[in-house]
């Protein structure tokens, strides 16, 4: 049985509805990411499991009882905010047991968890500050701690890291990690870094305007997108995509035309199923970066360099095929000028298609 | 060129700021400093207007003793303390729950048109509050005594007896203070973030744990000024009490500054009436140290 599930969940505020039924169901334990660029609803998804936002339609379960119309403080569930919220005049140990306080757990108790709590997050020295005399990250680590303390049936975390630096962020991810492998709890996680996505959970959840795209592994996530949008989102760089026109079907795989395509066409087989475009129909092909080659020795495709990026390690090369652009992640530092041609190959295994309407194939 | 570098082109002149300034400095200097000088002086002075030919001697802190030595002036400013802790609490309260009603998410048109109407009894004359309360407190044709009447109880002469004048004071103090101290909460409780509310609605459902652990410690700078501000105001509540009762019947509603007042003007004793003010003014800055001391936090 699911532990959280979510059935047809929609949103309205007055006329405009932002989130259009969403259902989907967690299990115990189980590392949920909410993933989707800014106004997908995301963030009011998480606060309604939260219960800081009414639920307009549908209905939430969490282990198995109905919630949908419960106080926040009812659900059982913990969450950390990306301002951390934590309350400002109360020491880190005050905030930390401010929500045990409430629920009349004994002193003795509250100590205990509290510390308990502290040293996971390496926060015991700071329990008689207030949260003014913290950093960022120390900060952050002290609202985790409340999460933690409450022992709550799910943590939901709104964007936690989005406050801290490039650095503080991806030892904070970590430190995320181990604590969902540590305690074994069930996490929703909202963020809009496709990174976090992929390294944090179990399931990412795909959403755009209201609306799941697609819910799957990340692995499933990055080698069977179900659609452009997901294609896009999920990887960095972002997948390339490049126009073109279907020539035929030969055996399984679809022979695809290009002015750009090394000997103008290029055969590669669907990846999902389903109905086989017919000749002559448009075919959308995704490339990703990182499987472009350069001085690959059967090239693919004919680009025309625009601007590198060098990053150090590797170089972010952007060209252009036709009227499409095309991005390559390629290690070293290729020696090329603006302008010049060369080609890129692929694995045709790493070619992604999606039919005119964006569903992959 | 050392001398250009030395005072950069502000773009303005040196005396520019003093011209700005001038009109307010001087406006304050006239209708506020000036004044208290004035009283300061002459609290050290004997100073009676209706005996000009006696001159006006400094005769040092003997208006103070005598001040200080005057049975009536301790009766009132007991009356004005007694005034004082009848109607903040019952101000505090009821504009705490105001506040709090109006800080609840909805309703967005009718609380906008709440909060405008919790203006009028502010934007109100002390005088013209003086004049509706002898209009709803008369003895023969108020509204206090029409609706005492439809529950049973008839004829109350409120400004005739001693009890009734205060409790009438009060009230009328309370109906036009109240509103302040609304509006005032209600600008605290939206300093509030509101992730931190929500944090805290995770972890309790009680709203008086949230008003108790959350909300007020955002409060207490606007208590402490509420305090402050209300403390002045009392100790020179004047208008209002003057136009309804006169400091009557007998000495039941006489505040303290009806009783300056008196000095000052019925017995034209100005070098007396200054002291006692000069000691107000103190007492005043007194009790605001002490609020700001016990209750002022830094903020967050």
């Amino acid at each position: 049985m699911s532990f959280l599930k979510l059935e047809n969940i929609k949103k309205k505020f007055g006329d405009a509805t932002v989130i259009k039924g969403v259902s989907l169901s967690a299990e115990k334990g189980e590392f949920v990411v909410f993933v989707g660029p800014s106004g997908c609803g995301k963030s009011t998804l998480l606060r309604m499991i939260a219960g800081l936002e009414d639920v307009s339609e549908g209905r939430l379960d969490i282990d198995g009882r109905d919630v949908t119309y419960e106080e926040p403080a009812k659900r059982e569930v913990s969450m950390v905010f990306q301002s951390y919220a934590l309350y400002p005049h109360m020491t880190v140990f005050e905030n930390m047991a401010f929500g045990l306080r409430m629920a009349k757990i004994p002193e003795a108790e509250i100590k205990q968890r509290v510390g308990e709590a502290a040293r996971i997050l390496q926060i015991d020295v700071l329990l008689d500050r207030k949260p003014r005399a913290l950093s960022g990250g120390q900060r952050q680590r002290v609202a985790i701690g409340r999460s933690i303390v409450r022992h709550p049936k799910i943590f939901l975390f709104d964007e936690p890291l989005s406050n801290l630096d490039a650095e503080l962020r991806a030892q904070m991810r970590v430190e995320i990690a181990r604590l969902h492998r540590n305690l074994g709890a069930t996490m929703v996680y909202v963020t809009h870094d496709q990174i976090e996505a992929m390294t944090l959970a179990d399931r990412i959840v795909v959403l755009r305007a209201g609306l799941v795209e697609q819910i799957g592994s990340p692995t499933e996530l990055y080698d069977r997108p179900a659609n452009i949008f997901v294609a896009g989102f999920i990887g960095s760089p972002k997948m390339n995509f490049v126009s073109a026109t279907v020539l035929g079907i030969e055996g399984g795989a679809i022979r695809i035309g290009h002015p750009s395509f090394v000997g103008g066409s290029l055969s590669a087989s669907p990846r999902i199923g389903g109905p086989l475009p017919k000749a002559g129909d448009k075919i959308i092909v995704g490339l990703r970066p990182e499987h472009l080659t350069l001085r690959s020795d059967r090239p693919v495709l004919t680009l025309t360099l625009d601007l590198m990026e060098n990053l150090g390690g590797s170089t972010q090369v952007y060209a252009r095929s036709g009227a499409d652009s095309v991005t390559l992640l390629t290690p070293g530092r290729p020696a090329m000028q603006p302008g010049d041609s060369f080609g890129a190959g692929i694995d045709p295994d790493h070619i992604y298609l999606f039919n005119e309407d964006g569903a992959a194939l | 060129m050392a001398q250009s570098k030395a005072v950069p082109n502000r773009g303005y002149g040196r005396w520019t700021p003093f011209w700005f300034l001038a009109p307010a400095v001087s406006a304050l200097l006239l209708v506020g400093i000036y004044p208290t000088i004035f009283a300061l002086v002459t609290s050290f002075r004997q100073y009676n207007i209706t005996r000009p030919r006696d001159g006006y001697p400094f005769i040092g802190f003997s208006n103070y003793a005598s001040v200080l030595t005057d049975g009536t002036f301790w009766t009132s400013l007991g009356t004005t303390a007694q005034f004082y802790l009848t109607v903040l609490p019952v101000q505090i309260v009821l504009g705490l729950s105001i506040a709090l009603l109006l800080h609840k998410p909805g309703l967005g048109l009718l609380k906008s048109l709440a909060r405008v109407t919790l203006v009028v009894p502010l934007a109100t004359t002390y005088a013209v509050v003086g004049l509706i309360g002898r209009l709803i407190f008369n003895r023969d044709f108020g509204v206090a005594n029409q609706f005492l009447d439809t529950i049973g109880i008839g004829g109350f002469d409120w400004l005739g007896s001693t009890s009734g004048a205060f409790a009438a004071i009060a009230i009328m103090d309370i109906w036009q203070w109240t509103p302040f101290c609304a509006l005032f909460f209600l600008a605290g409780l939206s300093m509030v973030p509101g992730e931190i509310e929500e944090a805290a609605r995770l972890e309790t459902s009680s709203k008086l744990a949230m008003l108790r652990y959350v909300q007020l410690p955002y409060l207490l700078p606007s208590l402490t000024a509420l305090l402050i501000l209300r403390s002045a105001d009392v100790l020179k509540l004047f208008d209002m009490v003057f136009v309804m009762t006169r400091g009557g019947p007998g000495s039941a509603t006489d505040l303290i500054s009806i009783y300056i007042q008196r000095v000052g003007f019925r017995v034209f004793d100005l070098g007396m009436a200054s002291a006692q003010a000069i000691l107000l003014l103190i007492l005043t800055i007194v009790i605001s140290r002490l609020y700001i001391r016990v209750l002022y936090r830094e903020n967050y």
